[in-house]
């Protein structure tokens, strides 16, 4: 008994952790284009994308330990953060696992991004377009209800969320209403000599 | 012994060591840029960071367009500046000295060079120069640091703080011009000036830079300048980032180094000008040395600037008065740096103090119906 409701968890919070982390993706998308309305000021997209993201990882660490001390399918911690080190379905496991510690990288260094320079944190955040395909496909791949409908229909949706979020992306150009100024403040004050 | 009267060969500077940061303590030097933040608190930090290898950034930037006090103190004492700056880079254990002198104070970096021809130390080694842009944020420790590494004089997001990770990575101290001429005079007699150099500007007889005696009152000091040209009507303390006070009030306030004087410029308004339009010409101002990095400060302090130039032209729109009192409280902390936090005091306070000027000045012109 024990064991099937942790088999249920670990499928249960596995829909629940890709369900938030496409809403996650779409959030980041819109607010690197700025999207605001009426009644969404541009400050809760940024909100909610950080907040999901920690919620996230709360189900995703749900997902992983529910799975590991189910004594039913005994895959072990190794298998769970070492990528393709799993005895049972090693292909499709590993990529949940390359899936998990892409995204842990991704919040450690948003969470320290003062420390660690803008570039660097941005360059590390572009690995969500790796992660979150990967996440997909393990889901796919290896998950129990994958065929079923409800299942089918959640994964659609994501796919679908993310994949329109990514074609306005793609469509609309930079809108940084503060590059030109900028890049006007820093032509005029550059200036470096030394002795 | 006062900062601007030193003789300018001292003899050998004394050799000091890490003992050096708790008789700071003590003196309770408060920095003079603006921040009034303890000089040995900052020193404590860059010191338990340094491995023989920190930055000691001396700031003559003095990007605040009334302040002339630490150009004339670089060109007149450049050899204290200097002193502050060794003993710095000893008892810090510095690798390397940055110059950091605003572009245009070209008799201060000059003044600077001939002295360093004369100095004796070793660490004339470490001395390179740099040149502020004449911009506003410019002066700020994270622009200044900014400047020194990459070439452009735009503030970061802090932390990493200066005195953590600043010049090459290497924990710095960024130190304004004035308070290591406090730190050379403390090392050389064990004690403090306790002065404080202002500067004056507007309505006085000499408008300049005075060397105050701490503990004595702007009033004071404004006798000094040769005392105000008419009577003021209100009297800007601490420079565009300061705030306007009632003169009464102001009169009375005594001269201790803290936030309140921020870089020591005292600007005195006459009888007979317009503060309002006066506020919203240094709004603008302020407006515009916006780095445009953040759009709340880049937006807003447009916004605010416009709103108030609107009203000193009498044509503001319903609500404009209000939206200012709001919108000035609102900005601050908005930006990476403190300058929307900066102009939303000085706004504040113009608003508080001129309230009377404000409330006459929006009659709404344009938008009544005819």
């Amino acid at each position: 008994m024990s064991n099937s409701v942790l088999w249920y968890a670990t499928r249960g919070a596995g829909a629940v952790t890709i369900i938030l982390l496409s809403c996650v993706v779409i959030l980041g998308i819109l607010s690197a284009l700025r999207v605001q309305g009426e009644s969404w000021p541009r400050f809760l997209t940024t909100g909610l994308h950080r907040n999901l993201a920690l919620m996230t990882l709360v189900f995703l660490a749900l997902h992983i330990v529910t799975a590991v001390v189910d004594t039913y399918t005994n895959l072990g911690w190794a298998a769970a953060l070492i990528p393709f080190s799993s005895y049972y379905r090693t292909f499709w496991l590993g990529l949940g696992a390359i899936a998990f510690e892409l995204l842990l990288a991704i919040v450690a260094t948003s969470l320290v991004r003062a420390y660690i320079g803008h570039n660097m944190w941005r360059l590390i955040h572009w690995l969500t377009y790796t992660a979150w395909p990967v996440a997909v496909l393990h889901g796919l791949g290896t998950g129990t209800d994958t065929w079923s409908a409800w299942m089918l229909a959640i994964t659609a949706a994501c796919i679908a969320g993310v994949g329109a979020a990514i074609v306005l992306r793609l469509a609309a150009a930079s809108r940084d209403p503060l590059a030109t100024h900028r890049s006007a403040f820093r032509t005029a004050v550059e200036r470096r000599d030394s002795r | 012994m006062r900062l601007l009267d030193a003789h300018s060969d001292l003899g050998p500077l004394p050799q000091v060591g890490r003992g050096f940061i708790d008789a700071l303590e003590r003196s309770g030097l408060a920095g003079r840029g603006g921040a009034g933040f303890s000089t040995a608190t900052k020193w404590r930090a860059v010191g338990q960071r340094s491995r023989g290898d920190a930055v000691i950034l001396v700031n003559g930037a003095e990007g605040e367009p009334q302040s002339k006090k630490d150009r004339v103190l670089m060109t007149a004492q450049p050899h204290l500046v200097l002193d502050g700056a060794f003993v710095a880079a000893r008892v810090l254990r510095a690798r390397r000295i940055v110059l950091y002198i605003g572009e245009r104070h070209q008799a201060a970096r000059a003044a600077l060079a001939r002295a360093l021809e004369r100095r004796p130390e070793p660490e004339l080694r470490l001395v390179t120069f740099a040149a502020a842009p004449a911009r506003y944020v410019a002066g700020a420790e994270a622009a200044a640091v900014h400047l020194v590494n990459e070439g452009f004089a735009t503030p970061t997001t802090v932390p990493p703080y200066p005195f953590e990770r600043g010049v090459d990575g290497a924990p710095t101290l960024v130190q304004n011009v004035e308070t290591l001429a406090h730190v050379a005079v403390l090392a050389r007699t064990g004690s403090l000036p306790g002065t404080m150099l202002l500067t004056f500007a507007g309505g006085v007889d000499h408008a300049g830079v005075v060397e105050a005696q701490v503990g004595t009152t702007i009033g004071d000091a404004v006798a000094m300048a040769g005392g105000p040209s008419s009577v003021p009507r209100a009297v800007l303390v601490g420079g565009y980032f300061g705030r306007w006070m009632r003169r009464e009030e102001a009169w009375q306030l005594p001269l201790t180094p803290a936030a309140v004087l921020g870089c020591g410029v005292i600007g005195l308004l006459p009888e007979g000008r317009c503060p309002v339009c006066d506020t919203a010409e240094i709004m603008s101002y302020l407006a515009g040395e916006s780095s445009a990095q953040c759009g709340p400060c880049f937006f807003g302090l447009r916004a605010l600037a416009d709103a108030c130039t609107r009203i000193a032209e009498q044509g503001s729109n319903p609500g404009d008065l209000e939206r200012l009192h709001r919108w000035a409280a609102e900005v601050r902390g908005r930006g990476a740096c403190k300058h929307p936090d900066g102009a939303g005091i000085f706004l504040s306070s113009a608003l508080s103090v001129f309230a009377a000027d404000f409330a006459a000045h929006a009659p709404h012109v344009r938008w009544q119906s005819a």
